[in-house]
């Protein structure tokens, strides 16, 4: 042990008695295994909570993808640096402290058994890399301080009023007071040595040297002392904040990493099935007993850092809902209810069931509200944006599955669509027999007439009924034609694709549907689909393979960026005008389809893109997903007239689409905003017609106020690369 | 309380609906069937009732096999048991055959109030729950829109030209339901599986004991006339437009 020696230290020898006077060893183990206990004690009873409530779910499978989640998100916090401001201030704390540990334990090693590397220039390296993390975690600190007390933006509250608690005090206190005490430590050893023979790398730890600098004054004897109290001080806060980690947010440090190893590795936006109808005697999610243990460690995960908030379009129109606060107030609920579980079946005998008590309070309809619950669009900007892979829409829809499956108890409006859905298989209730009446006049087929084809249309609802929808389907159609693809449709046997009714919680309706479907499809021998409606296809890509329905489906936009980067679509007018393009939420942030898009339009001669604030992922919902389309939107603004803001804001002319919905939206946004004058709504397949130039513009593509499509002298397409 | 709900299958308001060629009534292919939404709100009051009063909700239906969708329907949303007349003599009954139908399955079990729709959307005749009424010898209150039962007797709200009529009367009676008296309730999957597995009485006209003979018979059936395409009036002059608007008001259409 080298403490309680003389040292001297020369050029070629540095390196420094950590505790040289602090031998109290000891009381130090004795501190230090008092602490390590309250931790213990702290997780211990914590994990008997997490395995106190929830059904079974295997989030373990698949290690190698897992552990791929925790590198990314985790040790290089991919998804926190998505925001740079608070990504940057959490990166300060997190590696910093990352390094520190590191740090402090070799020092710990080094002083109770000797390191044989710990000096020379290896420990004039260490000391200069902890004081740069020393000083970032310090950094770090400052910036929270600052973000939460003094800027207080949105996301850190609700509505305006910041949801800050004494634990967010005393955890930045605690990291605060470590970081300026090691300094204080550090400053006082060196203010000490300096008077050493031969110490002449005090630099090495810049930020004590500077500190050591400014302690004139201090005898070297009281220097001494109180070194020796710092040291205390430091350690004892050290050891503090070990044993507060599982009682405060702290536990994220664990809880989070845990949470994004066991991230859903299933494709995204997924829901599971609900299994059989027949037997089970409960649907949905009504108590925490119905969600999944994942789902409810999900809330232990959570840092309330309100990443989701900040882009939850009800949340940002005013509605009750905001993402943090569900999770949160599960949170909430389950630690009432989870210690009472606990010890009901710690009361119960061997073998029986425990006698758990009923909870006070309703957990659908009294935790989380009804308003919130059913004004969620389903949009996925909350689970693509949270840093630590928290689930938060199959929560929502379970227990809306829960609302509308059980108790039959939703929205009236919602129940005309389903009604609707039901009796003539399409939310508007129009005679099932007028599907197939679109476009009587292009004579497509249909797979009963000519089955040989490649492509089936899937046309959708809106397609097939919607005024609006139905001149894109023309258009759509059009273009096919004139690329020589070959393509069919179901006519009056095709059905609605389910997904308002999966969304908005009626699983048994959409299986009805989605099973319709699937059985008329593979009866043609179905193998590619072009749907036009992202909402249809993302339910027949990602969700009728449960039911045995797997084909390749395609959005038109892709199909359309390829055929004209296969030359097959060719360009003969240009088009003047901002164009912007708005992504819908299900081709977008459940599907990744961004750019393809972005390419058919760029393609266009003369067409000149715009972004607005919120694209690609951080897009804004038009406000018509999760069954939302067909729901009164009585609380707070308009969802599409906030994004109708967005696109005027960049001055666009047209907001072109991709999505019938989004469609509809932002043709009423544009109406409300009063601008029908100067701003049109047109879905990407109507603007590639236009320019196509095969009839004229004006007679054929509703372009409305589109910009005048001039013929330009053999206009060229710009080459694009396929992006499939 | 004892309470009977009584249904009629019908076509979905927005199916097509083609008359056959011989005009003997309507091709049934492709049709989708529904509960008359007139009588939805007659089981909707019926399980409201048996909600704040207790009792059992019973459903009556008569129509051919399909018809027992429609009574599980019911059954999903709430009543207890269901009566299924099933008889070909019946498939095309008039009012009178198919009330009498109604009544003889109805006086086999008790009852204390019974609800019918105002009248069915296919055959629009608004007539089966008066009869019934009439053939049960019990008072009847006719589009109601809002009721009220306790104390041994109903009081019902009728809309009329104007102004609304406050009706009391005592139980048993017939309420036959408008819009309005209430929203019926979406069935939830508990109860749609559990009405798979209620009983539902299926009886012909011979276990009832009634004659089949209507009083009234359908001589045939005719589509109505294709509406005749309309007219856009094309010109620059406003005042030659107008004129010309007035001339075909007059002479074409003949409502001038
Ligand atoms: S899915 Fe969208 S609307 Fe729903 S909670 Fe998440 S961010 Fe909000
Ligand atoms: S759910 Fe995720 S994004 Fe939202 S506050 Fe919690 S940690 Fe942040």
């Amino acid at each position: 042990m080298a403490h309680g020696a003389k040292h001297v230290y020369t050029v070629g020898n540095e390196g420094r008695e950590v505790f040289w006077n602090a031998p109290y060893e000891l009381i130090l183990f004795a501190f230090t295994a008092v602490a390590m206990a309250i931790f213990a004690y702290g997780l211990y009873r914590r994990w008997q909570l997490w395995k106190a409530i929830g059904k079974p779910e295997d989030r373990t499978d698949n290690a190698g993808a897992r552990i791929q989640s925790l590198i990314s998100n985790g040790l290089f916090q991919i998804k926190t640096f998505r925001d740079v401001y608070p990504g940057i201030m959490h990166a300060l704390i997190f590696f910093g402290f990352f390094v520190l540990i590191f740090g402090a334990a070799i020092d710990a090693t080094q002083f109770h058994i000797g390191l044989p590397f710990f000096h020379g220039s290896f420990y004039l390296w260490f000391s200069l890399i902890m004081e740069i993390f020393g000083l970032a975690v310090l950094l770090g600190v400052v910036i929270a301080v600052y973000r939460r007390y003094i800027e207080k933006p949105d996301r850190l509250g609700y509505m305006g009023t910041p949801d800050n608690t004494a634990d967010d005090a005393i955890v930045l206190t605690l990291i605060g007071s470590i970081i300026v005490t090691g300094f204080l430590i550090e400053a006082l050893r060196l203010y000490v040595n300096v008077n050493v023979d031969g110490f002449t790398w005090g630099m090495w730890s810049f930020v004590g040297y500077a500190l050591s600098k400014t302690l004139t004054g201090i005898g070297y004897d009281t220097a001494r002392v109180l070194h020796k109290w710092m040291w205390w001080i430091h350690t004892f806060i050290v050891l503090g904040f070990i044993a507060y980690i599982p009682w405060s947010r702290l536990l994220h440090i664990i809880t989070s990493p845990a949470n994004q190893y066991m991230m859903s590795l299933k494709p995204k936006g997924y829901l599971e099935p609900i299994g059989d109808f027949e037997t089970a005697e409960s649907f949905g999610v009504g108590q925490l007993e119905d969600f999944t243990w994942k789902q409810i460690f999900d809330s232990e995960a959570c840092t309330r850092c309100g990443r989701c908030q900040d882009g939850c379009p009800a949340y940002l129109s005013g509605k009750p809902l905001s993402p943090k606060k569900v999770i949160q107030d599960l949170k909430t609920y389950w630690l009432e209810r989870a210690p009472v579980v606990l010890a009901a079946q710690k009361a119960a005998p061997e073998g029986e069931e425990p006698q758990i008590p009923e909870p006070e309070k309703l957990m659908v309809g009294e935790v989380i509200d009804l308003h919130e619950l059913w004004a969620c669009t389903n949009c996925m900007y909350c689970i693509e944006h949270c840093p630590v892979c928290i689930e938060h829409v199959p929560k929502i829809v379970g227990m809306r599955q829960y609302k509308v499956l059980m108790e039959a108890d939703f929205a009236p409006e919602l129940q005309l669509t389903y009604r609707n859905m039901e009796n003539n298989s399409n939310p508007w209730g129009i005679g099932a027999h007028l599907r197939q009446d679109w476009a009587p006049e292009l004579g497509v087929k249909t797979l009963a007439e000519d089955a040989n084809v490649e492509y089936l249309f899937y046309v959708g609802c809106s397609g097939s009924f919607d005024d609006r929808g139905k001149k894109v389907a023309v258009a759509l159609a059009k273009i096919l034609k004139e690329a020589g693809v070959s393509f069919g449709v179901l006519g009056a046997e095709e059905g609605c694709c389910g997904d308002s009714a999966m969304r908005g919680g009626n699983e048994y309706l959409y299986q009805i549907l989605a099973q319709t479907n699937i059985e008329v499809m593979s009866g043609y021998g179905v193998k590619k689909i072009i749907c036009m409606c992202p909402h249809g296809y993302n339910a027949l890509k990602k969700d009728y393979p449960h039911f045995g329905g797997n084909y390749e489906v395609y959005h038109h936009t892709e199909i359309l960026a390829d055929l004209i980067a296969q030359g097959r679509i060719t360009f003969k007018k240009s088009v003047e005008g901002l164009f912007t393009y708005h992504d819908s939420c299900f081709l977008g942030r459940y599907n990744d389809v961004y750019d393809q898009p972005r390419n058919a339009l760029k393609a266009i001669p003369g067409l000149n893109l715009v972004e607005m604030d919120r694209s690609y992922a951080k897009s804004f919902c038009c406000g018509a997903g999760g069954a939302r389309m067909w729901m009164e939107e009585d609380i707070g603004e308009r969802i599409n007239d906030m994004r109708t803001d967005q696109a005027i804001a960049v001055n666009a002319g047209t907001i072109a689409v991709g999505c019938p919905f989004c469609l509809t939206m932002m043709a009423d946004g544009i109406k409300d905003r009063e601008k029908e004058e100067s701003m049109d709504a047109l879905d990407i397949a109507e603007i590639v017609w236009n320019a196509m130039g095969i009839e004229e513009a004006a007679e054929e593509a509703p372009s409305g106020e589109a910009p005048p499509a001039e013929e330009t002298s053999e206009a060229e397409a710009p080459k694009e690369e396929p992006s499939e | 309380m004892n309470i009977v709900a009584c249904v009629k299958q019908v076509p979905d308001t927005e199916a097509l609906i083609k008359v056959k060629p011989d005009g003997s009534g309507i091709e049934e292919g492709g049709i989708k069937w529904v509960m008359n939404p007139y009588d939805e709100f007659g089981v909707e009051e019926a399980l409201k009732l048996k909600e704040k009063l207790g009792g059992e909700v019973t459903v009556v239906s008569v129509g051919p096999a399909r018809t027992m969708e429609t009574i599980r329907t019911a059954l999903a949303m709430g009543a207890e048991k269901g009566i299924h007349i099933d008889d070909p003599a019946l498939y095309n009954a008039d009012a009178y055959t198919t009330a009498n139908a109604l009544a003889a399955a109805i006086k086999e079990i008790p009852y204390d109030i019974i609800f019918c729709g105002q009248r069915a959307i296919d055959g629009d005749m608004g007539q089966v729950g008066s009869i019934l009424a009439e053939l049960l010898d019990i008072p009847q209150c006719t589009i109601v829109t809002k009721l009220d039962v306790g104390d041994g007797k109903a009081t019902a709200v009728k809309p009329i030209e104007g102004a609304q009529l406050v009706l009391e009367t005592s139980l048993p009676c017939v309420i036959t339901a408008q819009k309005g008296l209430n929203e019926p309730r979406y069935a939830s999957l508990p109860g749609i599986m559990k009405a798979k597995k209620k009983p539902v009485d299926v009886k012909n006209a011979a276990a009832l004991g009634i004659s089949v003979e209507p009083k009234a018979k359908i001589e045939k059936m005719t589509p109505p006339p294709a509406r005749p395409p309309g007219k856009i009036i094309e010109g620059e002059d406003p005042a030659a437009k107008a004129a010309e608007v007035i001339r075909l008001l007059r002479e074409e259409a003949k409502v001038i």
